[in-house]
């Protein structure tokens, strides 16, 4: 089971809320190609959650464009699938009804059930797929939340902090099983996080945002290969190099942002 | 060693013991057998209060003897059919225009906050005002007595369906509409598949509250030319004395009334989506 992949091209993106004077989002260019796993990471506030829900479709820029495969996105598509903080699934629904719910939407459920007992089985919920999801734990409901957002075969996978809620054990092993899964299948994935550890053990590349107004500061690449030992020296020095770039890069913007403001 | 030695005796304590380790189904059945045998009782004691006292005994035929006497004619001769079903018909036409007019105005109450300001002022003042209070209105507005009725059953029903549905749409998570958009959700599929099932356990229990409050107009609203239905045999069998009859009328009220009530509470359950 294999997805097409697809490239993001971000250009020139800003984007100023209504009733705000201030832009939350500025001059953001970042191209994602075909199959990388990336994470943007930044101190909450800085608008990596509002520049995802524009890569979903779910938020138009005010200015500038995204892109997926040359095709200006201009509102939300099954085949850039959005995974969120919270599961959100359907409690009137069995597990197997929610993960094929985008297959229910786009009228191809039949032709293509399989994909969903193959998914639920991939995600381990195959044993639970006629239970209501109430009935399940929150890992459980968010693995059924990732077999719903892969049921539609997307081309790019949004992740807004989709394991935050999580504890710890079952976060490290969503986060590598995630990861695979999009490695495995050529699936361009964007996420947005704040923990540094997610982001070295998910990314191919880290993409640092300021705030105020939220722009793209730096990058830095996670070389790393699938599944990704967390207690390497590899894995460690990555983590404190990209900690001491964001901390670096974070009093600098400050300092910036205090100057004008003398 | 005396009798009592020898019997084993068993204590109020114990019997509540073993009541308590019946299944809960059997206890439920019982508890409610027992309410209605208390209810009976109650009423039986009643009639031979009536029957003793000189003052009231020309109304001893609402005891439950000669009503049950009576529901039995009533059913036998098959009068009480024609009777039900000519109210039931009514409550039906009446609960289908509440529906009609309530889920969707429930709907744009529940989603849209400028529609909700607008609305909630002059739809608190008119769910206020009684449905009987529009008896002379709707006597001038139909034609007939029939559908005077129904708009008066419909003034009742309106509001538990309106302010039930807007309930459960204002309790719908936001992240459900974003993930449906999300998936490729149209405006259909958004409300087949979202909204309504969503909200169908609100709309429910506002339709068991708009029964409820119908079935009790329903009675005297009957009293308005119509010469078929409940409140008409009510009204009839008092003016020809028959009080075994108006009581047996009167029992019948109770029954499907109780009947849809509990047609109500099956499909709460039956769409309500929390897991226990």
């Amino acid at each position: 089971m294999t997805t097409k992949a697809s490239s993001v091209w971000i250009s020139d993106l800003s984007h100023t809320f209504k009733k705000q004077t201030k832009p939350t989002l500025k001059n953001i260019n970042l191209t994602i190609p075909k199959g990388q796993l990336t994470a943007l990471i930044g101190r909450s506030g800085c608008g990596k959650s509002t520049l995802l829900q524009m890569l979903a479709g779910l938020l138009i820029p005010s200015d500038g464009a995204v892109r997926i495969n040359a095709h200006t996105v201009t509102k939300p598509s099954a085949k850039w699938n959005m995974m969120f903080q919270k599961p959100s699934l359907y409690p009137w629904m069995t597990v197997r009804e929610n993960a094929a719910l985008g297959l229910v939407f786009s009228g191809t459920y039949k032709a293509k059930q399989d994909r969903v007992e193959t998914l639920l089985e991939m995600v381990g919920l195959a044993e639970h797929k006629d239970k209501n999801v109430q009935q399940l734990s929150g890992g459980q409901q968010q693995r059924v939340a990732l077999a719903r957002s892969l049921a539609t075969e997307p081309e790019i996978l949004l992740l807004d902090e989709p394991f935050s809620a999580l504890d710890a054990f079952t976060r490290t092993q969503l986060q590598n099983e995630v990861a695979e899964i999009c490695h495995n299948q050529g699936i361009t994935m964007v996420m947005v996080t704040h923990d540094i550890d997610e982001a070295v053990a998910m990314a191919d590349k880290v993409v640092i945002m300021s705030q105020n107004p939220g722009e793209i500061v730096g990058e830095m690449e996670v070389n790393l290969t699938y599944p990704r030992d967390r207690s390497v020296d590899e894995f460690i020095s990555l983590k404190e190099k990209l900690f001491n770039e964001f901390e670096k890069i974070d009093i600098a913007k400050q300092n910036s942002i205090n100057e004008d403001n003398l | 060693m005396s009798d009592s030695q020898i019997k084993p005796q068993l204590s109020f304590g114990q019997a509540l013991a073993g009541f308590k380790n019946l299944p809960n189904w059997l206890q439920s059945m019982i508890n409610a057998t027992s309410g209605m045998l208390i209810l009976l009782l109650v009423w039986w004691i009643g009639g031979i209060l009536i029957s003793a006292n000189p003052d009231t005994e020309a109304f001893a035929a609402f005891a439950p003897e000669a009503t049950f006497s009576a529901l039995w004619y009533l059913i036998e001769t098959g009068s009480i059919w024609e009777t039900i079903y000519s109210s039931l018909s009514r409550i039906i036409s009446g609960l289908f225009w509440g529906v009609v007019i309530g889920v969707p105005t429930g709907v744009l109450v529940g989603y849209f906050l400028m529609f909700r300001q607008i609305a909630n002022m002059p739809f608190q003042f008119l769910r206020m005002i009684s449905p009987l209070a529009w008896m002379p209105i709707a006597v001038l507005a139909f034609e007939t007595w029939d559908s005077a009725i129904v708009f008066l059953l419909a003034m009742a029903t309106i509001w538990p369906i309106v302010f039930g549905t807007a309930h459960g749409v204002q309790r719908i998570d936001p992240n459900w509409f974003q993930v449906a958009r999300n998936l490729g959700a149209d405006g259909y599929q958004m409300l087949r598949r979202v909204i309504m099932p969503a909200i169908a356990q609100d709309v429910f229990a506002g339709i068991r509250l708009a029964i409820g409050v119908a079935w009790v107009v329903l009675v005297p609203a009957e009293y308005l030319g119509v010469t078929s239905g409940l409140g008409y045999a009510i009204n009839d069998a008092r003016d020809t004395l028959e009080y075994d009859t108006l009581a047996a009328v009167v029992v019948v009220i109770g029954v499907i009334g109780y009947l849809l009530d509990f047609i109500a509470v099956t499909l709460i359950k039956r769409y309500s989506w929390h897991v226990e």
